[in-house]
């Protein structure tokens, strides 16, 4: 292992972090709206929204998160969806991110215990206030871990944008790779950042964690 | 829809099809015999072994899995073990990643069988080995089945990053066709019909099993 190279070429692929953090931060925000969309579908009353976000999600976990950003690539294009390369990379990884959340965000709100409806409606409180009092402080602690760990399956996710060449870490190592002829030092560069980006998402959770805990 | 272009291409890709079978069964493989031996050196006398365990668990986590086929193919193959094709290459990245995974659904199938089945066999008299293999494993099973598939799933999703070192698998192939036909959208939609019947089967049989381990009593 060559700790020279690695601090020589570390700069150039340094340039790429931006670039996997912005991929990450806005396909996990659209695909937390779009997640939030399919959930409140998926308990609706009507049965055909219901099935509905029941097809989009059983579509989207069948088919590998390649070929959904393949799809953003070149099949929206045909249908007139025509973006920049960053926002179709977004949008295939936030299209991913929004089936797997909305399965998070449904289990939350599902998870509360009815009781706890009846209980509000014997107090006389609003939909809008049950559901801002009452649901959502109890949904989201349930949510918290499985939202960070689609969070984190996510963020490993933006290393295949690399295959649609947007110029995010991983294209970054790999164009020093096969200009270099090192494979070594680049793939543990990225690794390093990896696992730095992941350690922050663990604490994150950690921090909602503690700040949605039960307090009795 | 061009169904007579859908009716060519078709064969094509299920000859591609074959390439994901065959990374999805190799990389199954691997990843399970990983995840038993990582999950059972976590549960070791030795504090060394249960360390190597933890961190190879935590590494291969944080890591992309195409980081990981990256690894395997430009570093392990092209500089170590340089027998390893392309094919082999992918199927032990793909194994080497889904079995951190792997490893603590067994890990926590071993946890799950009830301490008094362990000091019972301990009682009888049994070794530690006929012990996990006797009645300790078997009852595991019955807990590991359903994340073991799902996680599966996964697996057979993850081939696809395969392409990403030149195989020419279903999702490789679905790319080279939807730029040479310039018809991507019967190209990839049934490249994504053929993956999703694939998940599906695995999930019905992840359902099935379900069904027929609830415990007899």
């Amino acid at each position: 292992m060559d700790l020279e190279f690695i601090v020589e070429e570390f700069p150039g692929i340094w340039e790429g972090v931006p670039v996997t953090i912005g991929l990450f931060a806005w396909s996990l925000f659209y695909g937390t709206l779009g997640g939030l969309l399919l959930a409140l579908l998926r308990l609706s009353r009507l049965r055909g929204l219901r099935a509905v976000s029941a097809g989009i999600t059983w579509v989207g976990r069948g088919i590998p998160p390649l070929i959904i950003l393949f799809i953003a690539f070149f099949v929206f294009p045909e249908i007139g969806i025509t973006l920049e390369r960053f926002p179709t990379g977004v949008l295939g990884l936030a299209l991913w991110a929004a089936v797997y959340q909305g399965e998070v965000i449904r289990a939350g709100i599902m998870g509360v215990d009815p009781g706890q409806w009846e209980a509000s409606e014997a107090l006389g409180m609003s939909g809008r206030h049950y559901m801002r009092r009452i649901i959502i402080p109890q949904g989201l602690r349930i949510m918290i871990p499985p939202y960070f760990g689609n969070a984190m399956t996510l963020l490993k996710l933006t290393s295949i944008a690399s295959i649609v060449t947007i110029t995010e870490i991983t294209l970054l190592a790999q164009r020093v790779i096969s200009f270099k002829f090192v494979s070594l030092e680049p793939l543990l560069t990225i690794a390093f950042i990896y696992l730095a980006l992941n350690t922050v998402l663990q604490f994150a959770q950690l921090g909602f964690e503690r700040a949605f805990r039960l307090r009795v | 829809m061009d169904w007579g272009l859908i009716a060519d291409i078709f064969p094509l890709l299920m000859e591609a099809t074959r390439l994901t079978l065959q990374l999805f069964a190799g990389g199954l493989v691997v990843a399970t015999i990983v995840g038993l031996l990582i999950a059972l050196m976590r549960q070791s006398r030795f504090f060394a072994m249960r360390w190597l365990a933890a961190v190879y668990i935590w590494f291969f986590r944080a890591m992309p899995t195409l980081v990981i086929i990256f690894l395997a193919f430009f570093v392990v193959a092209r500089d170590w073990l340089t027998f390893l094709s392309p094919l082999q290459a992918a199927i032990l990245g793909l194994g080497a990643g889904a079995g951190a995974y792997k490893a603590e659904i067994i890990r926590s199938g071993i946890l799950s069988v009830a301490p008094g089945q362990w000091e019972a066999a301990e009682a009888l008299g049994m070794t530690p080995t006929r012990r996990m293999r006797r009645i300790i494993l078997p009852q595991a099973v019955r807990v590991m089945i359903p994340p073991y598939l799902s996680n599966t799933v996964l697996v057979l999703q993850t081939t696809s990053l395969a392409t990403a070192i030149g195989l020419v698998e279903l999702t490789g192939l679905s790319r080279q066709l939807s730029n040479s036909t310039f018809k991507p959208i019967e190209v990839m939609l049934t490249a994504a019909v053929i993956y999703l019947v694939m998940s599906s089967v695995i999930v019905l049989a992840q359902m099935y099993l379900e069904r027929r381990l609830v415990l007899k009593v």
